[in-house]
């Protein structure tokens, strides 16, 4: 018999990060599908959806919405760290778990969150263990006002200063600013040999479009000499950036043909996607032929046998992850470096392992 | 001062829970686990191998003295107190024991984290201005020795002035504090004189 579990999706379907929204909803409907539609699986997924629209104070109303009105003990959503923060409390007082696809700074391991895509040791660090002898030691750091920016910064500049290197710049925009005249005159004048940008949705598109036209300006800024990087930008943002977007440099576990299997069967448009319907294909794995198994919180869920050899950490609910590094051309990423799959460390106290001897460096002409 | 806060090294860092069995003491070892850190959990006594612990958590409620295997109020590792009852007589008894930072009771999903942090950057500051002290200290009781010496040096037809900067590029060539300097120039002797005060 089938059981028919509800299923709450929280993503804002407007709003500055849509792009992104859309993407895991995406996902996580995509996967509700493949779910519903396998004979072998004992369970279907019903979709409650509820939509901030963008707005950070509507995202603990709606999800306490969710757990109270309806049987749903799961939801798949949240994009920034800040609506997922805000989220947490409403999460341990209905004793609900959140499964967040989207990749953030780290420095958290909720016991009502899974986290399905990437903290720093498998983004921000790889990332910058490529740059910095790439590219040079000496670094530019803009973000969004908000704890992923400033902690990704702080990260970053950890990283650039214990290898030696060079802070020339910080700046941070408010989420949804476009005043970004500044942040590129302050890079024409110190010259970095790289930008990481921490800057998300309207702030980030305008800020690589201003980026695009200084290199062609001044020759000094092309991205084959100074790239931007990014741990946060994915093939679904970059239709809204169009060719200013060429050269950027992005950290993720998935890229379109590229990396491995570990979000289940099926190709994707991005990692927001494939991350996202990582949590829907897990949470049905978890729960399949398991009735009631639904009702249990998340800490029980992962103590059942189902659980073991998951690529959910039990301690942290992290996600065992690769880490690729592409460059985008031609609204697509091409894959520039793999490394495997290593597990998430968001507190980052375990070492850093010895650079992958068997990372594929593959050259893109 | 600006002070860093130290991340690193919490990976594998031992914290032993000085409470009773309790939800508490799970979410806790639970929050603990996740950042990397090995739990130890002991009640109603501290084991002597929590010496060589590098955080200790007691129970502000149920606590008393005794229970620490170390002199009132002075903990060897960052010390994090659990309260419950928010009375002040148990406030005042977590303080005398030389808390570095609290946790409120029930303990969630949070707070874990930043505890360590705290309590370690207040021992670490602790440590830093206990030794600041000692050190001034032996300087204010060097003084007699160090007027001694000026005057010792001074009888050999110097002025004061040379005969300090003479003392001076002794404890440069000796590699030594000027008071230490001044100690070998005055003599064993002149301990007791500097005890007298």
């Amino acid at each position: 018999m089938t059981r028919r579990i509800e299923l709450g999706l929280l993503y804002s379907r407007s709003g500055d990060y849509s792009l992104i929204s859309e993407a895991c909803r995406s996902g996580s409907l995509g996967a509700v599908a493949l779910v519903n539609a396998d004979p072998d699986i004992d369970l279907t997924f019903v979709p409650v959806e509820r939509d901030p629209g963008g707005d950070v104070d509507l995202y603990a109303p709606l999800c306490d919405e969710i757990l109270r009105q309806t049987s749903a003990r799961h939801v798949i959503g949240c994009v920034t760290s800040w609506s997922r923060k805000e989220v947490i409390p409403t999460l341990e007082a209905s004793g609900g778990t959140l499964w967040y696809a989207v990749p953030y700074e780290g420095f958290e391991a909720s016991d009502h969150v899974v986290y399905t895509h990437a903290c720093p040791n498998q983004h921000l660090l790889p990332l910058l263990e490529w740059a910095l002898p790439t590219y040079g030691r000496r670094a530019f750091l803009t973000g969004s006002n908000y704890i992923w920016g400033w902690e990704m910064n702080r990260l970053a500049r950890r990283a650039v200063t214990g290898a030696g290197g060079q802070v020339l710049g910080e700046r941070y925009l408010p989420i949804g600013s476009v005043d970004i005249d500044r942040i590129i005159e302050e890079i024409e004048a110190t010259e970095p040999d790289f930008v990481l940008n921490s800057l998300i949705g309207r702030s980030s598109y305008q800020f690589l479009r201003a980026y695009h036209d200084l290199g062609k300006r001044d020759r000094r800024f092309l991205p084959q000499t100074r790239p931007v990087l990014s741990c946060n930008m994915t093939e679904c943002e970059l239709p809204a950036i169009g060719s200013a977007a060429d050269g950027l440099i992005a950290a993720g576990p998935y890229f379109q043909g590229g990396g491995t299997d570990w979000h289940g069967p099926g190709t994707f448009g991005s990692s927001h996607e494939a991350a996202a319907f990582a949590a829907v294909w897990e949470l049905a794995r978890l729960l399949a032929h398991r009735p009631g198994s639904e009702a249990l919180s998340l800490s029980n869920l992962m103590r059942t046998d189902a659980a073991k050899g998951s690529r959910i950490d039990h301690q942290t609910h992290h996600t065992a992850l690769p880490a690729l590094i592409a460059r985008a051309n031609a609204g697509r990423f091409e894959v520039i470096q793999t490394h495997e799959a290593v597990a998430g460390d968001p507190y980052l106290t375990h070492p850093r392992p010895a650079r992958d001897i068997r990372a594929a460096l593959r050259v893109v002409s | 001062m600006r002070r860093g806060v130290r991340i690193q090294n919490l990976g594998g860092a031992l914290a032993v829970l000085l409470h009773r069995p309790h939800p508490t003491v799970q979410a806790l070892t639970r929050q603990l686990e996740a950042i990397g850190l090995n739990v130890a959990i002991a009640w109603p006594e501290l084991p002597p191998t929590s010496l060589a612990a590098d955080f200790v958590f007691f129970d502000a409620d149920m606590g008393h003295s005794a229970q620490f295997p170390w002199p009132e109020g002075e903990p060897p590792v960052p010390l994090i107190a659990l309260i419950g009852s928010e009375a002040p007589g148990r406030i005042e008894w977590s303080l005398l024991a030389g808390a570095h930072a609290q946790l409120l009771k029930p303990v969630g999903d949070s707070g874990a984290y930043s505890a360590l942090l705290i309590a370690r950057a207040a021992f670490d500051a602790q440590h830093a201005m206990q030794a600041k002290i000692e050190e001034l200290q032996n300087r204010v009781n060097a003084r007699m020795t160090v007027v001694k010496a000026v005057m010792r040096l001074a009888a050999r037809g110097k002025s004061e002035a040379e005969a300090y900067a003479q003392l001076r590029h002794m404890a440069m060539a000796w590699r030594i504090s000027f008071e230490e300097a001044a100690e070998r120039i005055v003599g064993p002797d002149a301990s007791d004189e500097r005890d007298a005060q």
